[in-house]
């Protein structure tokens, strides 16, 4: 019997230790861990590689097989070629109701040829889910906000750039098929991946009349010949052949449009914005993020992870946008973007138009101008990240990645020049960067900068509204009524309405609520010293506030009938949540 | 046999019935389609192009003969707002009156033209007019939250004298700013206190104020208006216009089809604005910025053409101003779609001539109209009482909770009928139209392969020329066309014969648009004998092939 209580205790004790840490595993309890990376993950990921369709879809669905209480998968809707579009979910979903927490909505991979998007969503994702047990801070977070991660908002020509022939800029486009000369026919002139190697590099020629040269300090490199020189080379363009004999190579792929110009703000057809196509919402995927964020009213920042050049960007696309952008949104957006170029070094804070291009009917001038939500778009990769330094040579030269090349990556960057008899051109050269080269990161760079990335997110995300009930004052009135004063606090940078949001009211105000408490009047208190109130004479216990503004509070009065003593206060925020307060 | 002749006579009676004073629910516009449609099936069919948002087809009745798309198209379309049921009307009278032409002088038209009617494109809005309740709704089925503050629909319009029409509530108050009209009073005007008036009404929609926050009747039912949601020119946040640009099933249903109909050469639009009357003027400064907000040069002058085809054809005079509205289709179909785009209400209130009395000798004094008398509503009760058209519902007291011991009275003009007349007088308006229709399918363009040669050079070597000419009198298609994507350029292709090959000259050439009686040549050098083939021509105005020898 002895023997059994012992047993039974022994029972017990180790069910505490196991109630106590259930889920962090041994490794990451000694030091086998690195810091910052969990040491036995529950899903086993490669981040020195990039994921096609269905390695983004195992781990999408392996991270919602082991941690079904963080991450939720759901397919949003399908891309043109019938490609799943999942959203991972994630959030502590034993605490509280998770579409009512301040939500961050993150999507990578717009342009299909920007591929490390992707990765830097899904390492968010699994970062988040793997890290909830172990990091207290992430454990908060969870707690208090929801993440929706799309890996990729462009999947068929992911696919396609990942298993067919392109080049470091091919594929930016989506698969949908337009005819591009107006001959009835789509897709007849593609390029052409002619020794069959999976990239498409340059074509050239040995020519009396040329004016290019090969560049005696890299033999990779084609220069132009100096004024006063002679020529050996002309470039001949990208591989590919003329398939439909009319006299042009390669001027009819498949797609050639933008899927980031397919936004409805500010959008303007493909003579103004090159990309657009019938109308904001022409493709499908569009169709489908718009409705899955119209249906997530509670989303309040947002990233889109593009490619290249080390830039945080912000909005506007458009100069003319401008004015909509006023100094208190901007002072949250330099909070971040600044911090931002600390924590990933050689990447730059900058607003679209001014620092990059313009752009029209851009997806995050959607997401910051008509729904009110604090975007940025990281556009990952930098040639500052090969030798940690800042490129010596001129921009647009490649020489740091040609240098990069050959010391650390032993020529894995380049297709080597080699002869091809062309059937049009003749006697030709192929040769140079190959697809995964130049904008997408190197296998080994890759980890760091999405961790370092991420981190920029979540800096983004934490300072989402965060919304509390820190005072409420009884006054007695006299004659059996009460006064009842709250005040309510946001302890983040971000309002719960930006003040482009509060000009156009795009998002319906605030509500702070009385309840269990016969109601007499409500009322804002603009200023309490003096006694200065704005009086809500419709329905004042639901009392209706424009915008809680960032690190900033509102003081709401009611005036009820008897005591408070068992009243509670409720605070009903779109973007910042749902909290309450029994009095 | 019998029954055949039964249902003749159904359909018969039936088209009697359409003929009737009253406009069309969904359903009897669906029904009067798809009959037009079996009647006339050998020219004629009807499919849906997509549904509204609340589930409504959205009907399309082309009317070709052979292949619709290979032939240059005009499509003509109606009812994008919904508060003008008249240009449903007038689209589906002028689609009658087509087909009921003799069949020689209809077949004559469709075996080198398409042409497309949308007559409904905003179906759940344009439903209002057969509803219990009458007012004129813009909007389709899309729930909006009109004031944005956070409640949908909550404060409607009310029928608060339960007449089935929404007008207007008149309230004696202090703080109102109305008077009545000096020269109309059964109408309100603004008090001008510089001319030392004083207000005595306050002037509300029919309703009461459901939800206490001091605005009348602010969110009702009644979601989009279609033609406030396309992308040119898009009023962001306003009332009525959308979430955001396209956002309506409505919008994108007709933009798609336009865009993939390459072959639409122009846009007629029976709506509430009016460029027809008077042509849009040529401004630089609005046309060599990079987001294009002006008429091309070229387009102006095109657009002057048509516009005094019009007036000549239709007869209509004294239009009354109807500037473009923003986020409109007629300007999407311009601006965007790059195709010609024409726009008309088809009716507006006739002119009543003051009577003149012929007993006085002396010659009639100038009428000039007083700014302040004359408005478009006391114009048009002047056409309504002339025409003895029961416009106006007469000031009666009624007790409003808003305004409790306050004499309010409701009256006002009923709703729909300065745009949309009784239906009887829509009938001559589609006879005018048809004449300018008519008259426009005939100046459109027509690309033709002419003067043809082939010489022989030497050793088996041949030089065939061709010549490529618009003889239409509208360009192959608009200016704003060469900029725009989807529409496609004027091609001419030469397609040689096994054994054949070309020394000189591309196979394909491309260019802009043709111009009414432009011209344009193209040379090769052949080395082969035997039969080759020239194509020339663009969706928009044709695409002719020729067959040449070499001998």
């Amino acid at each position: 019997m002895k023997k059994y209580i012992l047993l039974l205790m022994g029972l017990v004790s180790l069910t505490a230790i196991a109630q106590k840490d259930p889920v962090i595993s041994p490794e990451d309890l000694n030091g086998i861990r690195a810091i910052g990376s969990p040491a036995n993950p529950k899903v086993k990921v490669y981040w020195n590689k990039y994921s096609d369709q269905a390695e983004i879809t195992r781990i999408c669905q392996d991270l919602a097989k082991a941690y079904p209480e963080l991450v939720k998968l759901e397919s949003i809707g399908k891309s043109v070629e019938g490609r799943d579009l999942w959203v991972m979910s994630i959030s502590d979903f034993k605490s509280g109701n998770a579409d009512r927490k301040p939500g961050f909505y993150i999507d990578g991979n717009i342009h299909a040829n920007e591929l490390q998007g992707t990765e830097v969503a899904l390492y968010t994702a699994w970062y988040l889910a793997e890290s909830f047990q172990t990091v207290d801070f992430i454990k908060q977070l969870l707690k208090d906000k929801v993440f929706y991660v799309i890996p990729t908002i462009n999947p068929d020509s992911r696919e396609y750039f990942i298993k067919s022939a392109n080049n470091p800029h091919s594929s930016r486009t989506g698969r949908r098929a337009f005819d591009e000369d107006g001959d009835g026919l789509t897709d007849e002139d593609k390029l052409d991946d002619l020794d069959g190697d999976g990239n498409i590099v340059m074509m050239r020629r040995k020519s009396a009349t040329g004016r290019w040269k090969i560049d005696c300090d890299n033999p990779q490199r084609m220069i132009p010949a100096k004024q006063d020189e002679p020529g050996e080379y002309e470039m001949l363009g990208y591989e590919g052949i003329d398939n439909d004999g009319d006299g042009l190579v390669n001027e009819d792929a498949t797609g050639t449009y933008d899927p980031n110009r397919d936004w409805a703000w500010n959008w303007q057809p493909d003579y103004v914005q090159r990309g657009a196509l019938f109308y904001p919402g022409t493709l499908p995927e569009t169709q489908a993020i718009k409705a899955f964020i119209k249906k997530h009213p509670n989303i309040a920042g947002a990233q889109s992870y593009h490619n290249n050049g080390g830039m945080f960007l912000r909005g506007p696309g458009a100069a003319e946008d401008d004015p909509f952008y006023d100094r208190a949104d901007v002072d949250v957006y330099n909070f971040i973007g600044k911090l931002g170029e600390r924590m990933v070094p050689g990447y730059k804070y900058f607003v679209i138009h001014k620092d990059l291009y313009t752009v029209y009917g851009g997806e995050i001038d959607w997401l910051a101008l008509n729904r009110g939500v604090f975007t940025f778009s990281n556009e990952l990769m930098t040639s500052y990240k090969l030798f940690n330094d800042k490129a010596a040579a001129e921009r647009g030269s490649n020489q740091e990645f040609e240098e990069f090349d050959k010391y650390l990556l032993f020529g894995d960057g380049y297709v080597q020049w080699k002869p091809f008899k062309h059937p049009q051109y003749g006697d030709i050269e192929i040769g140079g960067p190959k697809k995964n080269y130049l904008r997408n990161h190197p296998g080994f760079l890759l980890m760091e900068d999405a961790h370092r990335n991420m981190a920029f997110t979540i800096l983004h995300a934490q300072q989402m509204p965060k919304l509390e009930v820190i005072e409420v004052n009884n006054k007695d009135l006299g004659g059996g009524l009460t006064e009842v004063t709250a005040t309510v606090i946001n302890r983040r940078i971000m309002p719960t309405h930006s003040s482009h949001d509060v000009k156009y009211k795009i998002e319906r105000p605030d509500y702070i609520t009385i309840k269990n408490a016969e109601v007499i009047a409500g009322m804002i208190v603009e200023n309490e010293d003096f006694n200065l109130t704005k009086e809500q004479k419709n329905r004042p216990e639901k009392l209706e506030i424009r915008n809680i503004p960032g690190m900033g509070a509102v003081k709401v009065r009611w005036v009820i009938k008897g005591k408070s003593d068992k009243a509670a206060i409720e605070v009903d925020s779109m973007k910042g949540g749902v909290v309450s307060k029994t009095i | 046999m019998r029954t055949k002749l039964l249902i003749l006579g159904f359909s018969m009676f039936f088209s009697c019935l359409y003929a009737q004073n009253t406009y069309n629910s969904h359903a009897a516009i669906t029904s009067r389609l798809k009959n037009l449609a079996t009647k006339n099936n050998a020219s004629g069919s009807v499919q849906s192009i997509g549904k509204s948002s609340g589930g409504k087809d959205i009907w399309l009745f082309t009317l070709s003969k052979g292949e619709a798309a290979k032939k240059p198209g005009v499509l003509v379309v109606a009812g994008a707002d919904g508060k003008h049921p008249a240009g449903t009307e007038i689209n589906l009278l002028l689609l009658e009156k087509l087909l009921s032409l003799p069949a020689d002088s209809l077949s004559s038209v469709l075996s080198s033209k398409t042409l497309y009617f949308v007559p409904a494109l905003n179906p759940d809005a344009l439903e209002q007019v057969v509803n219990k309740i009458k007012y004129a709704r813009s909007g389709n089925a899309t729930s909006t939250d009109d004031d944005r503050d956070g409640q949908l629909n909550e404060d409607p319009f009310e029928d608060l004298n339960g007449d089935g029409l929404i007008t207007q509530v008149r309230i004696e108050d202090p703080t109102g700013n109305y008077i009545l009209n000096k020269k109309e009073s059964r109408l309100l005007v603004k008090a001008d206190p510089s001319k030392g008036e004083k207000g005595k009404y306050l002037l509300i929609s029919e309703g009461v104020d459901n939800d206490n926050d001091g605005e009348f009747n602010e969110d009702g039912e009644g979601g989009v208006n279609i033609d406030q949601n396309f992308t040119f020119d898009y009023p962001i946040f306003e009332k009525g216009a959308g979430e955001y640009q396209a956002s309506e099933p409505e919008t994108r249903a007709i933009l798609d089809f336009l865009y993939k109909s390459i072959n639409i050469h122009t846009v007629l639009t029976f709506g509430l604005s009016n460029n027809l009357s008077e042509a849009p003027k040529f401004d630089r400064m609005k046309t060599n910025k990079r987001i294009v907000t002006g008429i091309l040069e070229k387009d102006a002058l095109i657009g002057d053409f048509v516009s005094k085809m019009y007036n000549s054809k239709t007869g209509l005079k004294d239009a009354p101003a109807m500037p473009q509205t923003k986020g409109n289709l007629t300007q999407t179909a311009y601006y965007h779609a790059g195709r010609f785009s024409f726009t008309t209400p088809g009716w507006w209130v006739p002119k009543v001539e003051e009577v003149k009395d012929s007993t006085k000798k002396e010659a009639p004094k100038p009428v000039v109209a007083k700014k302040e008398d004359s408005s478009p509503e006391a114009d048009f009760l002047k056409w309504a009482d002339k025409e003895k058209i029961d416009a106006f519902v007469n000031w009666t007291s009624i007790k409003h909770p808003g305004f409790e011991g306050k004499k309010a009275e409701v009256g006002g003009i009923a709703p729909y009928l300065m745009q949309n007349p009784p239906v009887k007088y829509l009938d001559s308006a589609a006879v005018k139209h048809q004449r300018f229709l008519a008259e426009l399918l005939k100046a459109m363009p027509e690309v033709q392969i002419v003067n043809p040669k082939v010489e022989s050079l030497q050793n088996g070597v041949s030089r065939v020329t061709v010549q490529v000419l618009n003889r239409g009198l509208l360009p192959t298609y608009a200016e704003m066309g060469d900029r725009v994507r989807f529409v496609y350029k004027v091609k001419t292709e030469v397609k040689l014969a096994n054994g054949q090959s070309l020394i000189s000259g591309k196979k394909t050439n491309y260019r802009g648009a043709l111009d009414a009686g432009e011209v344009i040549e193209y040379s090769w050098l052949v080395n082969g004998k035997g039969k080759l083939t020239v194509e020339a021509g663009c969706p928009t105005a044709g695409i002719q092939t020729i067959e040449l020898n070499i001998k």
